[in-house]
């Protein structure tokens, strides 16, 4: 007897789940509810079993026995929410992947409120490390997936939104605009994005609209930013002790004698300092019918930093539609547009660090009458250097503006020839224009300006824009074989193309100051010898062939082979095209028989991975050969010219020499993991452990200045090693009946990156900072022991040395062994600054209507170069009496301080007051700390509205353990890459891989924001 | 799809660029260019001047990228390989080297006239001599293969280094020279344009002679090489009209600014006065690397420090650097013997004048001296001089000379007083157009004069035993050395005679002293004497500072560190200069 059962199934919230399968277990029969969640299904007995499943709920099976309604409410599960997870070209079920895939849901990314994805990334995933490089607003950040390498190009991970590779920055996306990212790792996961994939890959998916009810949705914050920390100076009384005793010897100016008498001190900081503010508001409509979805957005956000003159906004627009026509076609598009106009981050930001910290405390800021004091420094050298009140009063004196406007759009369309089969097309569109301007006004007596003491005004503008297109066609057939042989297969063919194209033009003596950079054709005269112009191409294409069979076994084992065909247009003719593979398999332990007696065990996974990789480092046209009329030499004197008599002309030069041979950067990676969950999955989490080996880098050998080209020859000779363990976890520690909940998630990881081979012959590069065996951030420098006390004297003479000078290790010598000399064989690799081990923590408890979270951020091990604490570097710590700087401990005979020498104390070596720069980079921080309530449904319903939430967060709340911290005051995290001082102390790789380092910037905030999330 | 994949830059150019009439031209720009990193910027001018009988380092030598001082080093041959003054020639010249090979070798295929294209091939020619010419000078036996064959467009990254055997390497050197200069004899247009120095055959004629002469004392020597110098320079000499070239009147003239384009230059590296772009110089106040003329400042003293009117005043007139007097940078100060012996009569020889300042205007007021307007301090000729205007009072008593006058016991010259770091300045290089007074030069710099050519001649006829011919080549130069503007002609002609050689006194020392009285300063003295193996003799003679450490091997230069590590064959020392 057969009978008909209706019904409906709705969500933990009483709404009518569209979708929703529902299965008559042990068959193929089936069936989905329709948009309000009702569905009907013929042929049932009292003896059938109706399975309802739905992607974030849990699954359950209902026994139909004579019923004819069974209406189900389906309960969200945290679990199952994270158990489809996207991958390159589709998603997969979590249970069923086999490579290092680390998602980031949407809950996570929104429990700090920050300006961008770097920064709401860092901490939560193992394997992916972002450190920050500045403290402006709108800085960005160094993204490593699981180590660094290439030497020369970029580490920088690919970035795919919504299925399209993205170049563009981060800072493009509003944070609010995300679903999920998926962090893939391993070349399992990268193989198919092939000469794209070798430094991991960034997979994010904007919100998509949902069937239902159009839902309106606010979100928005406010926060006020405070100075997280100021740096430490030296207060008057101590610069003036530390004055008295050094080397400056022409006495205190008039002002600071006043000072001296009256007690007058100015905190430059206190007066510079101001208040800071991030704003956010992000306006959501979203909603659909049975065949059509819709998600539109608005955002806006605005940060502004503790110092004038440096703020960054931005605009966002996104429209996602999705459209079901018939039963077989769906079409979709998404644009995502923004506009971010950042101030201050090319010249204001280097250009005001360095007055506030190092101007004399004994000097006013204002004379007698109130009015800012012009040259406020403390000595008769620094005569150009401006009080930098006047950046506070800008009067049209400085403009110092990036205008960035980007398009990315997304089209699809798919067909389903039968079920199981489909062919979708992909096409991505992105447009992007910037304009860099910049102007500084002329130096006027009744106007002075800042940035430009006694000389004249300057212009500057760069325009730039880039375009792109990514056409896929995707054949994925999806199909349940004999219901154990479950196989999924994708087939890819794509093409992708970009160019960029930029002009750039440098003038100056433009006739009056407020013309700006608006029509650099508005000077005197038109044609200075300072006009510069520049500009440059660039065009690449990949056409790309690929194939993925996923193919699972009841469940328990599985497997995923991937290969890929890349055609460049980088690479020389004949050179072109490179074949990728990666194959992978799982084990579902806890799904055989043998298993299903021990209950501890919800889930046991072990994975294993192999595939090959590359990195795109090679760049646009470099295997061409290059003639240029580019002489090497500085700007703008840089273009090869000549002048017969009156007449220039431009000269060109061989710079490089073609290199047909020139190819990608191979990764090869090895990875193992296991995934577990135990209790029911009240504790899940994973293992890792993988092994990469990048050979073929392209290392740029130089070659004997006889063979007639100037420029290294770039090839492919360097090989590097990755290796690491990553160990996340999530665990409920606490749930009970009254709803109270503790939850945690902790991820940790490691890696120990080593270059193992630059050259035929080359073992240390000193002037690229390069070692083979150690680690790319190695660093190779003499290593300090302290001050040379006075009870040493004897010892410290040995060495040409005297107490009060710094105290440095006699490594070795011209016969490998330690000599009794100070020179450049004591030099050796001190250190490196990569983190031995680090990872986050983030707490969540909830109790009715309050939930409170924390998420820690730490880094254990490593060195931290700190040029603050340079002196040649940034010439804050000299202790020459000129200027004031960083507070340090130094020695006197009476304070015997192993920290800073003695003011004024003689270098034995020139360059060692580069070891004064080196920390222990270990710290422990709190990133945030949120406080937010949701107000009860039923309240809310009477005003129509579905949830609201507000929630107040402190962050960069505290910094816990820092030995650097402890040391000097300043905080652990970086400012920069690369030498970022007045001059280069020579021990630092700077370019596109330098290492992070600590410089006097922008002093980081802490923010107290107040945010509100309503949804109607 | 595929054709995605080919690469169709539109700012990127490729060598086969220099397949196009443009291209060619471009290359041939790039090659002059390059020049000026030998004419002018300080690495070249002190391998041309330190160390040598007329001058050594100053006080306040430069301590190179390694640490070393380089200057110094140089100037008391304690030098080694990795002296960062020799990547000048080393590093710079090579690269213009293989682009004139690639332009020679892709000539063929440039659709151009062959006449236009001849004159083209001629200048490239005679460029690609000239970078092998200075090349050879200081190093010896340079490779002429670069990796692809002898004078061949070299596109491989080439990691050894053919200098082996020198002395036949060495042969084909001077051989290589000598023919692309006699093909520039033959294409190249007579004369260079009246206010331009594009390339001529009276720079050309000029050039073979110098080459001719170098290989003449070298062991490539053949028998007919003074002949041919001699040749080659009287061409020139005896045509003067057809290759419009002549000697000034006024030796001090030849050399001075906004006169740089007088007739008696046949060939300088050009640069504009004051325009730092088109020089190639973007950094004006840095020092050496560059492109940019480092003479105009490198042989200036302190004026800055001097105190005036008296030693012990407290004012300093010329405390403000100007665009005349330059950055005191004082890398290179002269010998006595150059001051005391070559420029014995500073009187009837108009020549010491014309080259050296000695007299400091005020730049500041102060002090009673108004700037440009009052003397500020002079340099005496002679002690006796000096005293004796120091000594000249005022009717109202005091001293009647309201300015300093510094005696040569003062001035800092080996030998003399380190208490004033003063001494006569070479003046050939001011340059009142630079745009502030720490800036880099921006004149064009001579490369051959026609005096030289007459030296020359000179020479060729000394050594083939023509000593009347010499004397009266010499005497050429001995009575314009005699004019001096206002003299009237007796008096020149009284002063003429006063200088005047006879053929007895012609020898090769005479003839370099000469060099020395004509050409002082102008970066070529070092090569001049280690060519003519004269370099020991004349350093252990007369430079002090050099005589001490000077040995038999220092007549040639070491090649660099960078080079030989940059070398992937096992024993690259092979190839090193004997005694480094």
């Amino acid at each position: 007897q057969t009978n008909q059962v209706s019904g409906r199934v709705t969500s933990e919230t009483g709404e009518g789940l569209p979708g929703v399968n529902i299965v008559l277990k042990g068959t193929n029969k089936g069936t989905t509810t329709d948009s309000d969640g009702k569905y009907a299904f013929a042929g049932v007995d009292a003896n059938s079993v109706l399975i309802f499943s739905f992607i974030g709920y849990t699954t359950q099976e209902i026994v139909v026995g004579n019923q004819t309604t069974i209406n189900v409410q389906l309960m969200l599960d945290m679990k199952t929410l994270s158990e489809v997870v996207v991958v390159g070209y589709g998603t997969q079920k979590k249970a069923d992947v086999t490579g290092a895939i680390t998602s980031v849901s949407e809950t996570a990314l929104r429990e700090v409120p920050v300006a961008n994805l770097q920064q709401a990334l860092q901490g939560r995933a193992a394997g992916l490390e972002i450190q920050r490089t500045g403290t402006r607003p709108g800085a960005g950040a160094q993204i490593r997936i699981r180590g660094t390498r290439s030497i020369s190009g970029s580490n920088e991970p690919l970035i795919v939104l919504d299925g399209i590779p993205f170049d563009g920055s981060l800072n493009d996306i509003n944070p609010n605009d995300v679903a999920s990212i998926e962090v893939l790792k391993d070349a399992s996961a990268t193989a198919i994005y092939g000469s794209r994939g070798a430094n991991g890959i960034l997979l994010i998916t904007s919100k998509k609209g949902e069937t239902g009810d159009t839902k309106v949705f606010y979100n928005g914050y406010h926060g006020i930013g405070t100075v997280a920390n100021k740096y430490p100076l030296f207060s008057a009384a101590e610069y003036q002790a530390m004055r008295n005793i050094s080397p400056w010897a022409e006495g205190y100016m008039p002002e600071e004698l006043k000072s001296i008498q009256t007690g007058r001190t100015t905190d430059w900081q206190d007066l510079m300092y101001q208040g800071a503010y991030r704003t956010d508001h992000n306006l959501t409509i979203s909603g659909g019918t049975k065949a059509n979805t819709f998600s539109l957005g608005a955002g806006y956000f605005k940060e502004t930093a503790l110092l004038p003159g440096q703020d960054f906004t931005r605009f966002n627009l996104r429209t996602a539609i999705d459209s079901k026509i018939g039963k077989r076609i769906s079409v979709g598009i998404s644009s995502i547009n923004s506009l971010n106009i950042t101030n201050g981050s090319q010249f204001v930001v280097g250009g005001t660090m360095y007055p506030i910290l190092s101007l004399s405390p004994l000097m006013p800021s204002r004379d007698s009458l109130d009015r800012i004091y012009k040259v406020p420094s403390g000595n008769i050298l620094d005569n150009v250097t401006y009080n930098p009140l006047y950046l506070k009063e800008n009067n049209n004196n400085w403009v110092d503006r990036v205008r960035r406007l980007r398009t990315f759009n997304s089209l699809y369309g798919e067909y389903e020839f039968f079920e199981g089969l489909k062919y979708r097309l992909n096409l991505g569109l992105s447009y992007e224009q910037q304009e860099s301007a910049q102007f500084q006004a002329s130096d006027l007596a009744s106007n002075p300006s800042y940035f430009r003491p006694q000389r004249g005004n300057t212009a500057f503008v760069n325009n730039s824009q880039a375009w792109g297109y990514t056409l896929e066609n995707l054949l994925i057939y999806d199909k349940t074989i004999a219901q154990k042989h479950r196989v999924n297969f994708t087939g890819l063919y794509s093409i992708q193309e970009g160019q960029f194209y930029n002009t750039s033009v440098r003038k100056d003596s433009i006739t009056d100051n407020f013309v700006q950079f608006y029509n650099l054709a508005l000077s005197t005269p038109i044609n200075s010898s300072n006009t510069a112009l520049g500009g440059g191409e660039s065009r690449s294409a990949i056409i790309s062939y690929m194939g993925r069979l996923n193919y699972a076994y009841d469940d328990k084992y599985l497997l995923t082979v991937t290969g890929r065909r890349d055609g460049s247009s980088r690479l020389a003719v004949g050179n072109k095209w490179f074949n990728y593979g990666a194959v992978s398999a799982g084990w579902n332990i806890t799904n055989e028989d043998f298993m299903q007696d021990i209950k501890l065990l919800t889930n046991l996974k072990l994975r294993a991975g192999y595939g090959v990789t590359s990195n795109q480092s090679v760049g646009i046209y470099s295997s061409l050969g290059l003639v240029s009329n580019n002489n090497g030499l500085q700007a703008p004197g840089n273009i090869i010219s000549y002048n017969f008599g009156n007449t220039i002309l431009s000269g060109y030069q061989v710079s490089a020499l073609p290199n047909a041979n020139l190819s990608w950067e191979f990764s090869k990676t090895t990875n193992v993991g296991v995934d577990f969950g135990i209790w029911e999955n009240r504790i899940t989490g994973s293992i890792e452990y993988y092994h990469q080996k990048t050979d073929r880098i392209i290392y740029g050998v130089s070659l004997p200045a006889t063979s007639g080209v100037t420029g290294n020859f770039q090839t492919n000779i360097g090989e590097m090693e990755n290796k690491g363990f990553e160990f996340s976890i999530s665990s409920v520690n606490v749930r009970l009946d009254n709803g109270f909940t503790w939850s945690m998630d902790i991820n940790l990881f490691t890696n120990r990156n080593r270059i193992l081979k630059l050259s035929n012959n080359v073992q240390r590069d000193i002037a690229n900072q390069l070692h083979v065996g150690y680690s790319m951030t190695s660093i190779y420098d003499f290593k300090k022991l302290g001050i040379w006390q006075i009870d040493e004297a004897a010892e410290a003479a040995r060495y040409g040395a005297r107490p009060g000078q710094i105290k440095l290790l006699d490594y070795s010598g011209r016969d490998g062994v330690p000599d009794g000399v100070i020179n450049d064989f004591d030099r050796h690799i001190i250190g490196n600054a990569d983190a031995k081990l680090q990872g986050g923590m983030t707490h969540r408890i909830t109790y009715k209507g309050f939930d409170f979270s924390t998420v820690f951020y730490a880094r254990f091990g490593g060195l931290l170069i700190s040029q603050i604490h340079q002196p040649d570097a940034a010439y804050l710590t000299n202790l020459d009496g000129r200027r004031n700087g960083i507070k340090v401990d130094y020695w006197t005979p009476t304070n015997p301080s192993n920290w800073f020498p003695m003011p004024g104390a003689n270098r034995t070596v020139s360059t060692e007051w580069t070891t004064l720069g080196y920390y222990d980079a270990s710290f422990v921080k709190i990133r945030s700390i949120n406080f937010g309530y949701t107000f009860d449904k039923s309240i809310l319903s009477r005003f129509g509205m579905r949830s609201v939430r507000t929630y107040f967060t402190i962050d960069n709340a505290a910094i816990l353990f820092s030995p650097y911290f402890r040391q000097t005051g300043i905080d652990p995290e970086g400012t920069g890459t690369g030498n970022q001082g007045v001059s280069n102390p020579g021990n630092i790789r700077g370019g596109a891989n330098g290492v992070v380092t600590i410089s006097a910037s922008t002093p980081p905030a802490r923010t107290f924001t107040f945010g509100l999330n309503i949804s109607l | 799809c595929e054709n995605k994949l080919i690469e169709k830059p539109f700012t990127v150019f490729t060598p086969e660029y220099f397949k196009t009439p443009s291209g060619f031209q471009s290359g041939i720009v790039a090659l002059y260019s390059g020049l000026r990193f030998l004419y002018g910027p300080e690495g070249a001018v002190t391998l041309g001047t330190v160390g040598t009988d007329e001058w050594t380092y100053a006080d306040q030598p430069r301590t190179g990228a390694g640490g070393t001082q380089d200057i110094v080093t140089m100037g008391n041959y304690t030098l080694d390989l990795g002296n960062g003054q020799i990547l000048t020639p080393w590093n710079r010249s090579y690269f213009n080297i293989n682009l004139a090979n690639g332009l020679v070798e892709f000539a063929a295929q440039v659709p151009m006239s062959e006449s236009e294209k001849n004159i083209g091939l001629a200048e490239i020619r005679f460029l690609r001599a000239l970078y092998y010419l200075n090349l050879v000078q200081h190093f010896g036996a340079v490779p002429l293969d670069l990796g692809s064959g002898e004078l061949k467009f070299n596109q491989v990254a080439f990691q050894d280094m053919n200098r082996l055997p020198l002395a036949e390497v060495l042969t084909k050197n001077y051989q290589a020279i000598i023919d692309d200069l006699t093909f520039a004899t033959k294409n190249l247009p007579d004369r260079r344009p009246a206010n331009a120095f594009r390339l001529s055959k009276a720079a050309a004629f000029a050039l073979l002679a110098k080459a001719y002469i170098h290989r003449a004392y070298s062991s490539a020597k053949q028998a007919t090489d003074f002949e041919n110098a001699f040749t080659a320079a009287t061409e020139v000499i005896n045509n003067q009209a057809r290759y419009g070239t002549t000697l000034l009147p006024n030796f001090a003239d030849v050399h001075r600014p906004r006169n740089d384009y007088n007739l008696e230059i046949i060939f300088s590296v050009e640069r504009i006065p004051g325009n730092n772009n088109a020089n190639e110089v973007g950094n004006p106040t840095g020092i050496g690397g560059g492109k940019g003329v480092d003479a105009a400042n490198d042989f200036n003293p302190d004026y800055t420090a001097v105190r005036a009117p008296l030693v012990n005043s407290a004012t300093q007139p010329c405390a403000t650097r100007n665009l005349l007097y330059g950055r005191p940078i004082r890398r290179f100060c002269p010998t006595p013997w150059l001051y005391n012996v070559a420029f014995a009569d500073k009187e009837n020889d108009s020549r010491f004048d014309g080259s050296f300042r000695m007299v400091w205007l005020a730049t500041q007021d102060g002090g009673g001296f108004r700037a440009n307007i009052d003397t500020g301090f002079v340099l005496a000729k002679t002690n006796r001089i000096a005293d004796s205007l120091n000594a000249l009072t005022s009717p109202t008593g005091g001293r009647l000379k309201p300015y300093r006058v510094i005696a040569p016991r003062e001035f800092y010259l080996i030998g003399g007083s380190f208490a004033q770091n003063i001494y006569p300045g070479l003046s050939k290089y001011e340059d009142p157009d630079k745009l502030t007074p720490n800036d880099t030069g921006g004149r064009p710099f001579p490369v051959i004069k026609l005096s030289e050519v007459y030296l020359l001649a000179a020479e060729a006829a000394v050594q083939l035993g023509r000593t009347n011919e010499a004397a009266n080549f010499i005497n050429v130069l001995k009575r314009r050395a005699a004019f001096r503007p206002g003299l009237t002609n007796a008096q020149v002609e009284a002063r003429y005679n006063a200088i005047r050689v006879s053929p007895a006194q012609m020898n090769l020392d005479y003839i370099l002293d000469e060099r020395t009285r004509e050409l002082c300063g102008e970066s070529n003295r070092w090569p001049d004497l280690a060519i003519r193996g004269k370099l020991l003799e004349r350093v252990k003679a007369f430079n002090p500072d050099g005589a001490a450490n000077i040995k038999d091997f220092h007549v040639l230069r070491p090649i660099p560190r960078s080079q030989l590590d940059a070398l992937t064959v096992p024993n690259a020392s092979i190839y090193q200069n004997p005694g480094y």
